[in-house]
């Protein structure tokens, strides 16, 4: 994987999102089991126990359960930039879905791709960013017109 | 009659050639020539490509510390002194900043920086009046500054 051969971003948020409200990034989460099968287990628990709390305590993200003959449970999560995200929960338990709940929950819908800094600023320079003539001294008085003996000078040439 | 062992000859080569080749052909794609394109080709050039960004990776920490010193040097220069004294002067006044953060400074906040030269030079100055002087006053204030681990 090489830095050119990847896509990679700049850290950032979704349009400044914890300075003013916080909105929840995640739009939908579609939950996709089988009624029956081994794997659903314990999507099947959580969505006996833990479910309606998730929904009522993210008022902001709508929560679909579908029950379909399906091999291989999955969470799809849809965000507000259109990104969908699917995880793949075969075998676990109901915590650790919980986990991947609040995992996705807390995510914004960016790409997670490699982040080129840790950080990120709008404004980096307070002081006013270095250029040549910053730590040059001014010069050396006021600028004037030339003196009266250059001028009587040139008038007598 | 009954053909039944014609169907037994007809045989599934793996279904999976087109992807094996793709997982290794889309590291690639950014390649000038048939490297880009043709499998075997792609197979060499994209080994020496990941073995070039492994080594890359450490490398790359070293452009960047040499990079930070070479812009601390200059940024020094400005202010007549020069990098081993002031980097030497910073750490004995126990300023621990790292040169990442003092090549940003001497970009984005000049005047601090101009602060940390200025800091450097005091400190430097109160060790040449301890050698020089070698009296019992009290020689300043950076230098009685409690130096961390």
């Amino acid at each position: 994987m090489t830095s050119r051969g990847t896509p990679s971003r700049f850290l950032q948020s979704v349009l400044q999102n914890g300075v003013g409200r916080y909105v929840c990034q995640l739009k939908r989460l579609s939950i996709i089991f089988s009624k029956n099968a081994q794997s659903s287990l314990g999507i099947r628990g959580f969505i006996e126990e833990g479910v309606v709390d998730y929904a009522k305590y993210n008022p902001s993200t709508v929560v679909y359960v579908s029950p379909q003959p399906c091999r291989i449970p999955k969470i799809v999560a849809e965000y507000l930039n259109g990104n969908v995200r699917e995880e793949i929960v075969t075998g676990k338990t109901s915590i650790q879905i919980s986990e991947v709940l609040t995992k996705l929950t807390n995510q914004s819908g960016l790409d997670i791709i490699r982040l080129r800094k840790p950080f990120h600023t709008d404004n980096p320079s307070i002081q006013g960013q270095w250029h040549p003539f910053t730590n040059r001294p001014p010069c050396i008085g006021p600028i004037r017109p030339q003196k009266q003996d250059a001028e009587q000078g040139l008038s007598n040439i | 009659m009954v053909f039944l062992s014609l169907s037994c000859w007809i045989r599934s080569r793996g279904p999976d050639r087109y992807w094996k080749i793709q997982e290794i052909v889309k590291n690639a794609k950014h390649f000038r020539g048939r490297k880009n394109r043709c499998y075997s080709l792609a197979v060499k050039a994209v080994r020496r490509a990941f073995v070039y960004a492994t080594k890359g990776r450490r490398l790359k920490k070293r452009y960047m510390r040499t990079l930070w010193i070479s812009r601390i040097a200059a940024a020094s220069r400005e202010h007549g002194m020069k990098y081993p004294v002031l980097m030497h002067n910073l750490t004995k006044s126990s300023v621990q900043l790292n040169r990442r953060v003092i090549s940003d400074m001497a970009i984005t906040e000049p005047r601090s920086f101009l602060s940390l030269a200025k800091v450097a030079r005091a400190r430097q100055q109160e060790g040449f009046r301890a050698a020089l002087g070698d009296g019992k006053e009290p020689v300043g204030v950076f230098s009685r500054v409690v130096l961390l681990q």
